[in-house]
């Protein structure tokens, strides 16, 4: 670090100063990891230039089977991506002030994840070339275009709920002058956390966060009608939205855990994720993984009972049949874990919170591939022959490239911005407090001494 | 109104697949390797399905071909981004290769799985594109493709009938498979015409469709086996 | 949204355009390409010719569009056919355009199967051999030439037999389905023919094990008899079926599948069921007690010359084959004997059909008189709907023939592939191979000519077929394909394929009524016009260039004069007619029953240019009252105990008794072969030439579900007791040998078989071919090699 910068953090405010050291500090295990992730990445870019130029028959996609890993990781990322924004807002619109910490590292995921999300479908067309054609021969009456609709307003969405409350930090990097000024001076967009934008920002904030809310909701509702909307067994599904939505949001609370334990051990920044913070993660991933059962177990109950003869086929498939092992390492990671882990508060620490939620995105990829691929294979029809799936290793590569290309943009995001809220940990030690306890006092009932003097 | 239909009297169908080829030779279907055959990326547009069940001597089974069922109610049509695939005016559903962005949700939403995927661009070697049928267009890659009850025949069918100035008649347009069918198992016509076959066929008492209640309304009927 | 016209159109001519690229800018024909300058109108055309792929000889229908074939149909007029055709008929068109296609004859150049050829024109290969058959000819050895000739009825066997009985040599070796059936029709009828079925008119088709679907004589008839008059086209709407079908088999066939009753036999017991149910009917009185009475001989006991009482059919029966002991050999219950003996009755006339599937077999010669003697139980000779033996069309002969010196004393010479069974004609081209491969010194044949014949890929015994054609000094193919034989050739002399070439193609012995289909030239050779010469054409030339007595014996410029001449016959015969709508043939039909005929044209010309345009000539009235299509046995009656063969087992002096049952329970549990080899044919008698079209060799069948590789069928249960899983790679291994196939668990599989598809081949070209394997058991009496005696047993590969 040039002495210059280390100076001028130096002088900055102790919070100012420990979060905003990973933009001006870089070890050399970030070069390391980096490297690796961008080897990784450019592999898959190599499979998929294979794949674009000699077409999908690289991939171990067939008939009937004509959905796969690209498919399943187009619903796991989307779900994934709802971490931030989703429960960022809904945080921040209940009030929850344990989250101030949190929220923006949680949108970044959002952000990041939903880009890598949304080119899973591209990746998997047979014709990228006419791509365009879905704006130019749009057809309302698809679920598909309806979803190309809600994931563009829900990625513009999340990038502006990103950017706005990010505004005020921008300004304090810039104000320092320890990197890029000209960058920051440019995202700032001459903000000077006067009270009147200071008043502004959080309008803006308040509003976006009650907005952004149904638009998440919507994205992952019509990911789950995509597949509902066939009259494919196990597919045909009212209970799809909320449970894609729900199933979203269990996975996104699982990777908001990840990267805190990650980000902490990585950046030191164990005063601002503190025990607390994953009690509390961890009591909602435990909620999640009841709520993940629940629905679970209502929807396949309602197969199983109904019995259809189609239904059936798919149902024994993935219970006893072929899928049963990752149908069932799927319950496992799911619910299994994460209710044994979660529900003991000894658990709940960063370290149990990893581990349960290592197996919830483990549990919740699979559930993806439990939705898509036993269905493909069994078609409703019974005189079909059955048909099978083995990702070939085009398909593998691409999906590592996107893990790998997923990490590696998050980590050199951690490298611009702070990926904890500078300004909103200074509120809540300025104004919070304070406003909470009154907050709180106004839940209560007034004293009864003070009432009956005032009789 | 002109409803373009199909009945298949499964008492007669011998698993025989002349369809089949016949199907293949009319709309340049190409073979795959054997290593993609065996994937699963065969193509048969038209497909005698077949059933075993029983063990030996006690066997029995079930013939089924299968074409497009061409429904009034198509789940494909309904899902695709693009339109590509289509209804259209005399009920048979089209395909536009040319627009076709190939994400494969129609093949996905299709109840009979007739849809099939160009996973590679077809191939054939220099000399058998002697016997292409130069009216029908080599689908490219990455595009679905499926039967189109011979629609080009319509086509050129409507054009002769037009130009020697009398109507059409059901021997006009046949597709592939029922101009071929060794025991007339496979009869076509319009549905909705008094005066063509199945017309009378659809109404027999054997007469079913496949996964009626599915609410495809299919144009295929079937004429259920007697014994 | 739906999508207009003109985009369809572009769609269509976008792709269009890219098809004009590859196809060398050439005229292209194409509504959807009109905007294009260079567009110019191209020709199409609808010709009607015959298929001749198979023995089936069926009616088709071509399209030619810019002198390419594109599209192969039935044609309609076809009486046998209807319209109809089978797979292999129709992918016709990857044959003509195969990429490995012989389109000029090729002359080794450099050691013999080393694989370098020599392109030469027709003319010089005509030149060629015909400098080596004059030398031979004139070193006084005309019977040192050879011809193993393939199915082909009608006038290539004429001009082939011509050919070479001009030329001095009685070694005109047929290599083609020997089915066997002619023996039984010689033995009962004393008519050494194959019989004819008129399935079309039968009540119950009681089928031994013929693959009538899949590689009968002509699965067409067989399909167009199943199917009925229902549904046909621009006709009626009536919906009545064909006759029932019952098809009893070893194993669970297409036919079997389809067929309305199936009933499973232990192998090698058809001849035990075939009297078990002639005992049900003896027993029932369900015969024809009158036709036996008029006709039959042999039926009740007899006193020789010598006044010894003589068993008869009805006492045999009787005595040996009790519904209970049947079932126990058979494995076909006693409910089901008597019910189908009782539905043969019901549903008259009923026909029992059988062929290679009885009689190739040890005991087959038994077993397919017991067939027949249903088909003669039940008065079924020679009725509607019943087994007939067809007349031949009516062609003029080929002009007489005039044999020189060394002609006739060639001819003279016995014939090396002589058989010496005591019925039929055996293997003639095993004896070949073994006559030549055995000779320590110089081979009986000098030259050897093969005419739609691979002996290496279809015999028995490849081995010896390999050591016979390296003792050859010259071999000639004919084949227009580089096959296993052909490429030992020292010459190739590639035929045209059907669809470039004429030939005649009379209907095959299955089918009641002659028929004479013509097949015509469709497109241009596909070498263009000069560098590919059809067979039956070269033969022509070839006896030109002879010359001498050999020329005057074939006095025609080519094959297309040949036929022509040949339908003045047809012409001046006063039946039939030319081949006509479905109308025309019943109108056609109800006069000659009437004993009416009007001629339908003034003169031959235009007989003949319709005869071509339609596809062929028939003759659709079989007259029933002739008592010679009966029997022609020296007593003018059927013999149900053939009197020939009773002789022939006395001096046989073995002891063995006629109708006896050959047939123990021999249990091969646990033993080094386990299993026995079912072979079958897949498609179509010439299911050898199926990887020459790959739209079949990628789906052979509809089941089981297959591509390209070649399997075996085992069933589950069999399949779980040796630990093997669907799709593994098998070795099946005889006494003999083994080949590898990939295993396909098949329900339809009996337990102790293994069904063994024959005519597959690896894409790669390996063999794998069952017939290999077999092991040299034989019917004695007519030394046809047994296909169903053989055992083996699986391993992973």
């Amino acid at each position: 670090m040039r002495s210059d910068i280390a100076a001028k953090l130096a002088s900055l405010p102790p919070d100012e100063q420990v979060l905003l050291r990973p933009l001006v500090v870089t070890t050399s295990r970030f070069y390391i990891a980096a490297a690796i992730l961008g080897g990784i990445l450019l592999w898959g870019l190599f499979a998929y230039y294979l794949q674009v130029h000699k077409g999908l028959g690289g991939t171990g996609l067939n008939r009937p089977e004509y959905w796969g890993i690209y498919i399943i990781d187009f619903v796991f990322f989307i779900g994934i991506s709802h971490a931030g924004t989703l429960i960022s807002a809904i945080l921040r619109v209940s009030k929850a002030e344990w989250r101030r910490s949190i929220t923006r590292s949680a949108e970044f995921i959002t952000v990041l994840v939903l880009g890598f999300g949304a080119i899973q479908p591209i990746i998997d067309l047979g014709r990228p070339d006419r791509l365009f054609n879905v704006i130019f021969h749009a057809h309302l009456r698809s679920p598909l275009l309806w979803d190309v609709t809600s994931i563009g307003l829900y990625f513009t969405a999340s990038t502006i709920y990103l950017y706005i409350p990010m505004i005020p930090d921008l300004a304090i990097i810039r104000d320092s002058g320890i990197k890029a000024t000209w960058f920051y001076t440019f995202l700032a967009i001459g903000y000077q956390d006067t009270p009147t934008q200071r008043a502004r920002l959080e309008r803006i904030i308040g509003v976006l966060a009650i907005v952004v809310i149904p638009i998440a909701i919507s994205v992952h509702t019509i990911i789950g009608w995509i597949f509902a909307m066939t009259l494919r067994p196990m597919w045909h599904s009212t209970i799809f939205g909320p449970y894609f939505v729900m199933g979203a949001i269990f996975s996104g609370i699982a990777a908001i855990l990840i990267a805190m334990v990650v980000l902490r051990r990585a950046y030191g920044l164990e005063n601002y994720f503190k025990p607390i913070h994953f009690d509390y993660m961890g009591r909602l991933l435990l909620l999640f993984s009841l709520l993940w059962f629940y629905f679970t177990f209502a929807e396949y109950l309602t197969a199983f009972y109904g019995a259809e003869p189609a239904e059936m086929r798919t149902f024994w498939a993935k219970l006893t049949g072929p899928f049963a092992v990752p149908f069932w390492a799927m319950v496992l990671g799911c619910f299994v874990i994460p209710l044994g882990l979660m529900s003991q508060k000894s658990m709940r620490t960063p370290r149990g919170t990893l581990i349960a939620s290592i197996a919830v995105v483990i549990g919740m990829w699979l559930e993806r591939y439990n939705i898509v691929v036993p269905t493909s294979v069994n078609p409703r029809w019974d005189m079909e022959s059955l048909g099978h799936y083995f990702p070939s290793w085009v398909e593998l590569s691409i999906l590592a490239g996107t893990f790998a290309g997923f990490i590696l943009l998050y980590m050199i995001a951690t490298k611009f911005f702070p990926i904890v809220s500078i300004w909103e940990m200074k509120e809540g030690r300025e104004q919070s407090v304070h406003e909470v306890a009154v907050r709180v006092a106004g839940y209560l009932p007034e004293p009864l001494v003070a009432s009956a003097r005032s009789e | 109104m002109t409803r373009w239909g199909m009945v298949i009297d499964l008492d007669r169908c011998t698993g025989c697949a002349a369809c089949e080829v016949a199907c293949k030779s009319e709309n340049n279907i190409a073979t795959v390797s054997p290593e993609q055959a065996d994937l699963g990326r065969t193509f048969s547009w038209m497909k005698v399905m077949a059933q075993v069940n029983g063990d030996f001597p006690d066997t029995t089974m079930r013939f089924m071909p299968r074409p497009c069922m061409q429904c009034d109610n198509p789940p494909c049509v309904k899902v695709c981004p693009v339109s590509a695939t289509y209804l259209g005016e005399e009920g048979i559903v089209g395909q536009i290769y040319a627009r076709c962005i190939g994400c494969r949700y129609c093949a996905n939403a299709c109840p009979y799985t007739v849809k099939y995927f160009n996973w590679y661009a077809p191939e054939w070697p220099e000399t058998a594109r002697h016997a292409l049928n130069p009216d029908v267009s080599v689908r490219p890659k990455g595009v679905i493709e499926k039967c189109t009850f011979c629609h080009h025949r319509l086509q050129r069918a409507k054009e002769e009938a037009r130009s020697d100035g009398r109507e059409l008649q059901e021997e006009d347009f046949q597709p592939a498979c029922a101009e071929v069918c060794p025991t007339t198992a496979i009869v076509f016509g319009d549905l909705d015409n008094p005066r063509h076959r199945v017309h009378e066929l659809k109404q027999d008492p054997r007469a079913m469709r496949l996964m009626e209640e599915l609410g495809t309304e299919p144009k295929v009927y079937y004429l259920t086996p007697r014994a | 949204m739906t999508q207009s016209r003109r985009e369809f159109l572009w769609s269509a001519g976008a792709v269009g355009a890219a098809w004009a690229l590859v196809r060398n800018g050439g005229v292209q024909w194409s509504a959807s390409e009109a905007n294009e300058p260079e567009w110019m109108p191209g020709t199409e055309a609808r010709t009607n010719s015959t298929c001749l792929l198979c023995p089936s000889r069926c009616g088709i229908r071509g399209r030619v569009v810019d002198g390419n074939l594109v599209q192969i149909a039935g044609n309609p007029l076809h009486p046998m056919s209807q319209g109809g055709l089978c797979p292999r008929g129709i992918a016709g068109v990857q044959m003509l355009y195969h990429p490995n296609r012989l389109t000029t004859p090729l002359v080794r150049d450099g050691a013999r199967g080393a694989g370098h050829w020599k392109a030469i024109t027709p003319e010089g290969a005509v030149a060629l051999l015909g400098q080596r058959l004059q030398a031979l000819r004139a070193s006084g050895r005309p019977e040192a030439l050879a011809v193993l000739a393939g199915y082909c009825a009608g006038s290539m066997e004429d001009v082939w037999r011509r050919f070479m009985q001009a030329y001095g040599s009685p070694n005109y070796i047929a290599d083609d389905y020997n089915d066997g059936t002619d023996v039984v029709m010689d033995l009962m009828h004393g008519i050494p023919r194959r019989p004819a079925y008129d399935l079309e008119h039968a009540g119950l088709v009681l089928s031994f094990g013929t693959p009538l679907f899949e590689a009968w004589w002509s699965p067409l008839q067989a399909y167009v008899a199943f199917g009925g008059p229902g549904h046909s086209r621009g006709e009626g709407r009536s919906q009545r079926l064909g006759p029932r079908f019952v098809q009893i088999d070893t194993r669970f066939s297409r036919t079997a599948a389809r067929a309305h009753e199936w009933v499973g036999i232990t192998p090698g017991t058809y001849g035990t069921l075939a009297l078990g149910i002639a005992y049900v009917l003896i027993k029932e009185q369900l015969i024809d007690v009158t036709f036996i009475a008029e006709h039959v001989d042999g039926f009740e006991d007899w006193r020789d010359k010598g006044g010894d009482l003589q068993e008869g059919f009805r006492s045999l029966v009787l005595r040996h084959y009790r519904s209970e002991e049947v079932s126990a050999v058979t494995g076909v219950s006693v409910e089901r004997i008597v019910s189908l003996a009782k539905s043969m009755a019901e549903h008259r006339p009923a026909v029992a059909v059988f062929g290679a599937e009885v009689l190739a077999d040890s005991g087959g010669l038994f077993a397919g008189l017991a067939v027949q003697s249903l088909n003669v139980l039940m008065g079924n000779i020679n009725r509607v709907g019943g087994l007939l033996f067809s007349d031949r069309a009516p062609v003029e002969p080929l002009v007489t023939a005039s044999l020189d010196q060394p002609a006739r004393a060639g001819l003279d010479v016995r014939p090396v592939a002589a058989t010496t069974a005591p019925f039929g004609g055996g293997d003639p081209a095993l004896k070949l191979a073994q006559a030549v491969a055995g000779e320590g010194g110089t081979s009986p044949v000098d030259v050897l000519l093969m005419y739609y014949a691979n002996p290496l890929a279809s015999s028995t015994h490849p081995e010896v077929w390999s050591k016979a054609l390296s003792h050859v000094p010259f071999v000639v193919s004919f084949s227009p394909f580089l096959d296993e034989s052909a490429r030992h050739a020292d010459l190739i002399l590639p035929d045209l394929l059907p669809y470039e070439r004429w030939q005649d193609a009379p209907a095959p012995s299955s089918y009641p009524f002659p028929v004479w289909g013509i097949a015509q030239p469709l497109v241009e050779p596909r070498g263009g016009k000069k560098s590919g010469m059809a067979t039956g054409d070269a033969l022509l030339a070839l006896a030109q260039r002879i010359g001498g007595t050999v020329a005057k014996s074939l006095p025609y410029t080519s094959m297309e004069e040949l036929l022509k001449s040949r339908a003045r016959g047809l012409y001046a015969s006063g039946r039939g007619m030319v081949l006509g709508s479905a109308f025309e043939r019943g109108h056609s039909r109800q006069m000659e029953e009437r004993g009416w005929w009007l001629p339908q044209y003034p003169e031959f010309d235009s007989f003949w240019s319709d005869l071509v345009d339609n596809g062929g000539w028939a003759d659709l009235f079989h007259d029933v009252t002739d008592p010679a299509r009966l029997a022609l046995t020296p007593s003018g009656r059927i013999q149900l105990m053939p009197v020939r063969l009773r002789d022939a087992l006395a001096a046989e002096g073995k002891g063995r008794t006629l109708y006896q049952s050959t047939k123990s329970a021999t249990t091969t549990a646990g033993t080094q072969f386990p299993l026995r080899l079912i072979p079958y044919r897949v498609s179509t008698l010439a299911s050898g030439t199926l990887a020459l079209e790959p739209w079949l060799a990628e789906q052979p069948t509809v089941f089981p579900d297959t591509h390209w590789v070649p399997w075996v069928e085992l069933s589950p249960k069999t399949a779980q007791q040796m630990g093997l899983h669907d799709g593994v790679a098998v070795w099946v291994i005889s006494s003999r040998g083994r080949y590898r196939a990939r295993l396909k668990v098949f329900p339809g599989a009996a337990p102790q078989n293994v069904n063994a598809p024959y005519g597959l081949a690896y894409p790669d070209g390996e063999s794998a071919n069952p017939l290999h394997l077999l092991d040299e058991a034989a019917e004695p009496l007519t030394s046809v090699s047994a296909w169903y005696s053989t055992f083996v047993r699986l391993e992973r590969a």
